[in-house]
């Protein structure tokens, strides 16, 4: 096919000690992602999706095996190495958005922008961006307990993406959200992917998500059950809109 | 500068919490710069009064023991000595009891080289030479009982059982204790019966080289007489007064350590809490890329902030209620010397920094340090 991989894993095995007992989250789970793709990573609980967007997002660290993104290997990288890594490639969002309270929207989006060498002029321009594409530019000195919950995670995904991460994982983004504002964020992440080629991963327990993504991997108890191709309307639509971009 | 920002914002978090602990810190470095202003009230009154060519000449057995009146011209022929007053201790008062305040017999005529450095005016040294029922009053005392130059008063005697009436012909000024009333010796001795007795020699020697020489000397001219002499420098002499004080000044700087530590293990707790409250924050911010040393820099910045304003406020607040102590409290007697050093506030701003980098440190750094994927499952 020819297409580069963003994320590749590498017989990675993730254990968890809890006080007396191990736990094998990940058992020597090999995957590619290539780049630019919309996946969804689903499984029931406890089956590793979130471990997986863990090491992926370089928050965790695998007990074995390799987790490389965009060409660097991150399961080699030191605690300072991989602060830095993702504050330049990766765009974290969370499933209870987790916002920053005492900040307005605005300052939430900045956040990750005060770790680069923007001046204040130039961050705004970025922060402004951000909020325009995710629809809020006008709520832009709101708090977080002015918001709903679905403008909330438009912010949080605002705040992932303003730096133009490498990738964009995501955690459960529409498991606090409404049917309705869990459709809008959906169709926010397929937008992002389609229009920017950003290469996002989400984990959901979310079955509408099938509609929205390009492929799903499927986890089970650790091990990866199998890679399947989204619904060939999502497909369609992808490569449709791909094509009005190029 | 464009963390500031993110500081800011987080002092304002919980305003109560904040202002709660601004003001606690406030009120125990209040009380910490007072306590310890205290021990300057000794070495304030010295370097107010003290001079180093002066000596104290009392009988060995203790101050409430008078020496002859015959010593003066003995002291006076002594080497390097160019200026004797006998003092006698009236202690009378003014209208009240609750009106006592120094009042002493000297000799008049060696007043003007003995305390050449209490800027009396020569008019009013004049008079005090001429006139025997003159008084020379610090203005202290003439705040105090709202007196003036030509005033004419009368001090009842608690020693002796007789009352004086005064003149006031001038004013000290200078290193002269301000609350000090001054009159003639010879007047008291005449109305007491010339009993021949002086309470203390002052003395004035040629330099202060020669100060420990006239020392040894007069006390080994008096030695094994019936009232051998302590003699010592106002320095010592007055450092001497000041001794009663030192138990209660040490016990001041001890309280006020005291008061420091316990209010620094509240805002520990304080601390622990808001830094508790605010894991999850801080492993997102971590996830985001922020380094533990820059969230902890940015705690502690909090922390500082919080301590530093509770420091400045603590010193401003003691430093005004001092000022307004010392000038308005003769009744204090030498507590009234007090006031607050720069050195207190040094001390008071430097014990405000170690409140806040030690209160935030450790929890700041356990908090920043938690593994991320721990922190973020406390959430969810």
């Amino acid at each position: 096919m020819g297409e580069s991989a963003a994320i590749e894993l590498d017989n990675v095995t993730r254990i968890y000690k809890r006080d007396r007992f191990e736990i094998r989250a990940l058992d020597g789970v090999t995957m590619s992602v290539p780049a630019g793709r919309f996946v969804a990573i689903m499984g029931p609980s406890g089956s590793g999706k979130t471990t997986i967007l863990n090491l992926i997002a370089g928050i965790d660290r695998a007990t074995s095996g390799h987790v490389s993104v965009g060409g660097e290997v991150v399961s080699r990288m030191t605690e300072r190495e991989l602060a830095g890594w993702r504050a330049r490639h990766i765009g974290l969002v969370f499933q209870f958005y987790n916002l920053i309270p005492v900040l307005t929207a605005f300052e939430n989006v900045e956040l990750p922008l005060l770790l680069t060498p923007l001046k204040k002029s130039e961050r705004f321009e970025h922060v402004e961006a951000a909020l325009a594409v995710v629809g809020l530019a006008d709520r832009m000195h709101h708090y977080p307990r002015q918001l709903s919950g679905g403008q909330e995670q438009r912010v949080a995904i605002a705040r992932a993406i303003v730096t133009d991460p490498t990738i964009i994982v995501a955690d459960e983004p529409t498991g606090d959200l409404d049917a309705r504002s869990a459709e809008e964020i959906l169709a926010l992440l397929r937008d992002l992917n389609l229009q920017f080629r950003k290469t996002i991963v989400m984990v959901t327990h979310d079955q509408r998500a099938e509609r929205f993504v390009e492929s799903v991997y499927r986890l089970d108890k650790g091990v990866l059950a199998g890679v399947e191709p989204a619904r060939p309307a999502a497909i369609d639509a992808a490569a449709a809109a791909r094509s009005r971009v190029s | 500068m464009k963390y500031a920002m993110l500081v800011l914002k987080n002092l304002t978090r919980n305003k109560r919490r904040t202002s709660l602990t601004v003001i606690s810190i406030a009120v125990s470095l209040f009380v910490f710069s007072a306590l310890v202003s205290l021990p300057t009230v000794a070495d304030q009154v010295l370097a107010d009064s003290a001079s180093s060519t002066r000596i104290a000449v009392h009988n060995k057995a203790g101050l409430t023991y008078a020496l002859p009146e015959a010593y003066r011209t003995r002291i006076a022929a002594t080497p390097h000595v160019v200026a004797v007053m006998g003092e006698s201790w009236f202690g009378g008062i003014y209208h009240e009891v609750t009106d006592a305040f120094p009042n002493l017999a000297v000799d008049p005529e060696a007043a003007p080289q003995l305390w050449s450095d209490w800027n009396i005016s020569k008019p009013a040294f004049d008079q005090f030479e001429k006139l025997r029922t003159a008084a020379l009053v610090g203005p202290g005392t003439m705040k105090r009982f709202n007196l003036h130059i030509g005033q004419q008063i009368m001090l009842r005697g608690t020693i002796y059982p007789i009352n004086v009436t005064l003149k006031i012909v001038g004013t000290t000024g200078g290193k002269a204790p301000p609350n000090f009333l001054l009159f003639r010796r010879d007047y008291l001795e005449e109305a007491i019966g010339r009993p021949g007795i002086v309470s203390i020699y002052w003395v004035r020697a040629d330099s202060s080289a020669a100060v420990p020489g006239v020392i040894a000397n007069i006390d080994q001219q008096f030695a094994n007489s019936s009232a051998e002499t302590q003699s010592e420098s106002e320095a010592s002499f007055i450092g001497s007064f000041m001794d009663n004080y030192r138990a209660f000044f040490t016990m001041a700087e001890v309280l006020g350590i005291i008061v420091v530590l316990s209010i620094g293990l509240v805002a520990a707790n304080t601390a622990a809490m808001s830094v508790r409250e605010r894991r999850a924050e801080i492993a997102v911010m971590r996830s985001m890329g922020f380094t533990p040393r820059l969230l902890v820099t940015l705690m502690v910045a909090e922390s500082l902030i919080i301590a530093l304003a509770g420091g400045l406020l603590g010193c401003a607040s003691a430093y005004i209620v001092l000022k307004v102590f010392s000038s308005g409290s003769p009744a204090a007697g030498p507590l009234s010397a007090i006031r607050m050093p720069p050195v207190v506030l040094g001390e008071t701003l430097a014990a405000a920094s170690l409140i806040g980098l030690l209160s935030a440190l450790i929890p700041a750094q356990a908090a920043a340090r938690r593994n991320i994927v721990e922190a973020l499952r406390m959430v969810a």
